[in-house]
């Protein structure tokens, strides 16, 4: 255990930390984190619904849009997805998990990330049609919306459906945060490969309190869905353990009785684990079915691991380096047998309910920081450790748990270029050409109507713009080396190279508005408390808004973006050297890009040094 | 799993009220008075010094004399400095804002703020759109605190 320990200490993890690393591991974290936000939320709606309807006096006009994105975009950058961990939209979540059925399985044909882009250019479109921005009024309805469908669609669907294929601020964070320095990870992957129970995906069950041992045995226990392999999707929250597992370490090995599980889905497991391990492409729905063979593969190799893991304290024999390719078996020498839950268990611990086994997890692109592997593993073995914030697109080729290899994702590619286009627009909805191209456009279009112009502003800038800029980028750089990769592999591949100039972007934007108006949450809910009759700190001081001096603004945001630019090229490069033989190939591959990268810088500088202005209505 | 469901009661009850009462937002200002911004210099409204000239009225048209004026420029957006200064009274109900500045081009709000001779108070919002942005942001402030 000692070499074990001192093996981990080599990776920096923030789990070490002193009081960070024990408020992390502490199983009320994240719902601490979350209550907090909840509280926040909840004084944002109030105040939404009945404040004053001026955005600069309500708290939904200056939490969610100065300080909520600028906290976002910051700790992207200095640690990871710290907003999906507090996220307070999980908390109905977790409610309608125990309220609702949550069995459905989530559509094959959206288990990807199409609805989620679908979403985001609503909301990027609405941001500026509607004035979100500038209406405490429709932002509460924002968050109410999301606080009810994150209810209503974990309520209806199984695992994290909400988190993975719906939520666009997730989606945000997903792929911003694959620059980030901090990644949820495995300590020592040969702890894995010998770990027989897999409770980092599969959960943790423990014995039900005597009294609801009697009530259940009263209850039915659901069988039709695990006597039908092609019943209705899958679960992996039904893995029973026999044992409850001690939280402090020690304890001996156990005998599973009775293990079993129940689970179920539509297709081949040899099919899809083919697919997989042969590293060809794949269509959507094989796609989609990676996080459940993976699981199904595991609850099979539970059974058959007995003795069960020492808990916190395995012996040496249980950790050797299984042989080959290191990840759970390709096939089980017994197959799946459907067993209903047995009574007298109950989820102690949920695993990762995206899908992300940790043994095959990389990188961070879905993962949401939940920590419930961490909760979950038994050998204390995932750490949240630090790395270069350019390490994950080294991987993009590799074969990420839940994920698959992202460069056989067209729709991630898709979603990466929508973020980074929407980097740009979002920001040039800010300075006074945006104005005269309105103008320009509803003259054009013969229309008077502000969200009929921003749609077709938004359809030309996030959707035919960016499909023209990529698929000549893509054209040009299998041109200038001869390769003989389809079209849209190649621009799949170099699309995750724009992500750190479009990162450079968000940051510069909603980095601005956060140094100019952090302090003006203290005047706000000064105000807000005086309505309630708590004055705080006497009268609201108006006065404090900016916390750098505004002339390091400008300085500040060409720095970022200049950072991005060149993030971006250094990934292209290594992105186009792992394809091309040669240093020059890989150059010749990577310049369309680079063109498209440096543009970028150049739009975004420009953005930056034009007068800026804060308006709504255009038109008319 | 008592607390959770007591938990989930609250929260339940929570979002139902919110549904229910989130109708429309609530009146905002304060005080029988009409305000109306007379002009602003420069015209049109930019960047910089600005100096606006309002009328304000009671609720039967009369001028409203003698009062103490102050106004409140802050934009639609959230997260600027609002400039508040006060005002010079120019006779016949008009007044006159004093060391007033656009910081930043864009819409913006002017509320009035009014403590009438008799001690009542009073509040309009007045919407200026469509200030015009002459540079990124106004340094002059920074360059004023420098130079002094």
């Amino acid at each position: 255990m000692a070499v074990l320990r001192a093996q981990q200490t080599k990776q920096r993890d923030l789990l070490d930390v002193p009081v960070v690393g024990r408020f992390l591991r502490w199983k009320h974290a994240r719902t601490s984190l979350q209550a907090v936000l909840l509280v926040v939320s909840a004084l944002i709606l109030y105040d939404g619904f009945w404040g004053p309807q001026l955005a600069p006096k309500n708290l939904a006009g200056v939490l969610p849009w100065v300080h909520w994105r600028g906290f976002v975009v910051l700790a992207l950058l200095i640690a990871g997805n710290i907003f999906c961990m507090a996220c307070p939209f999980m908390l109905p979540r977790r409610l309608a998990k125990k309220l609702l059925p949550a069995n459905r399985p989530w559509p094959k044909f959206i288990r990807n990330k199409w609805l989620a882009i679908g979403v985001l250019l609503i909301f990027f479109w609405a941001y500026e049609a509607f004035d979100l921005w500038a209406s405490p009024w429709l932002t509460a309805w924002v968050v109410l919306t999301y606080f009810v469908a994150a209810f209503a669609i974990d309520g209806i669907f199984k695992g994290a459906a909400f988190c993975k294929y719906v939520c666009p601020i997730g989606q945000f964070h997903f792929v911003h945060g694959m620059v980030s320095p901090l990644e949820v990870k495995v300590r020592q992957p040969d702890i894995c490969g010998s770990c027989p129970t897999k409770d980092c995906i599969k959960g943790r069950y423990a014995q039900r309190p005597e009294q609801d041992i009697l009530r259940s045995s009263r209850e039915t226990i659901p069988t039709q869905e695990a006597s039908s392999p092609k019943a209705s999707g899958w679960t992996a929250k039904s893995h029973p353990h026999p044992d409850p597992l001690p939280q402090g370490g020690g304890g001996e090995s156990t005998s599973v009785q009775g293990f079993g599980t129940r689970f179920s889905d539509g297709d081949s497991d040899n099919e899809a684990d083919r697919t997989r391990h042969s590293g060809e492409s794949r269509n959507p729905d094989e796609r989609d079915q990676i996080g459940q063979s993976e699981v199904r593969h595991l609850l099979r190799h539970s059974r058959e691991s007995a003795p069960r893991h020492g808990a916190r304290n395995p012996s040496s024999s249980e950790f050797q380096p299984q042989s080959g390719m290191p990840d759970i078996p390709r096939s089980s020498p017994q197959p799946a047998r459907d067993v209903s839950t047995p009574a007298g268990l109950q989820l102690v611990q949920t695993g990762c309910e995206l899908w992300l086994f940790q043994e095959r997890k990389v990188g961070n692109m879905d993962c949401t920081f939940c920590l419930d592997c961490i909760q979950a593993c038994p050998y204390d073995n995932v750490g949240i450790q630090l790395r270069a914030p350019t390490s994950e697109f080294r991987k993009l080729d590799q074969w990420h748990s839940g994920v698959g290899a992202l460069t056989q994702r067209t729709d991630l590619a898709a979603l990466v270029i929508v973020l980074v286009f929407a980097a740009f627009v979002n920001a040039f909805g800010m300075v006074p050409p945006v104005y005269a191209l309105e103008q320009w456009l509803a003259t054009q279009l013969g229309v008077t109507s502000e969200p009929v112009v921003l749609g077709v502003l938004f359809i030309v800038g996030l959707v035919a713009l960016p499909f023209v800029l990529v698929t000549a980028a893509a054209w040009s750089s299998r041109a200038l080396v001869g390769s003989s990769e389809s079209l849209a592999a190649t621009a799949t591949r170099f699309s995750f190279a724009l992500i750190p100039i479009g990162f450079g972007m968000w940051l510069a934007h909603y980095g601005f508005h956060f140094l100019i108006g952090a302090l003006t949450a203290v005047p706000v809910t000064q105000s807000f408390l005086s309505d309630f009759g708590v004055p705080l700190l006497g009268e609201p001081r108006w006065d404090l808004a900016a916390i750098v001096p505004d002339s390091w603004l400008v300085p500040l945001e060409l720095v970022l973006l200049e950072l991005g630019m060149l993030v971006s090229l250094t990934v292209g490069y290594r992105i186009s050297r792992r394809q091309q033989s040669s240093v020059a190939r890989a150059i010749r591959a990577l310049l369309p890009w680079a063109v498209i990268i440096v543009l970028m810088f150049f739009t975004g500088a420009w953005m930056m040094t034009q007068p800026m202005e804060m308006r709504g209505i255009i038109l008319g | 799993m008592h607390i959770a469901r007591t938990g989930s009661a609250v929260l339940l009850a929570l979002l139902s009220v919110l549904v229910l009462n989130a109708c429309g937002p609530r009146a905002e200002q304060s005080g029988d008075l009409d305000v109306t911004i007379l002009s602003v210099s420069p015209d049109p409204a930019a960047v910089g010094d600005a100096v606006i000239i309002l009328q304000v009225r009671d609720a039967d048209g009369n001028p409203v004399e003698g009062a103490t004026i102050e106004v409140e420029g802050t934009m639609t957006h959230a997260g600027m400095q609002p400039v508040i200064v006060e005002t010079e009274a120019l006779g016949e109900g008009k007044y006159a804002t004093q060391d007033f500045r656009f910081t930043m081009g864009g819409d913006w709000v002017i509320i009035v703020r009014a403590t009438l001779a008799e001690g009542s108070t009073a509040e309009r919002r007045v919407d200026l759109k469509g200030v015009q942005g002459e540079m990124k942001m106004d340094m002059k402030s920074d360059q004023d605190k420098e130079g002094n």
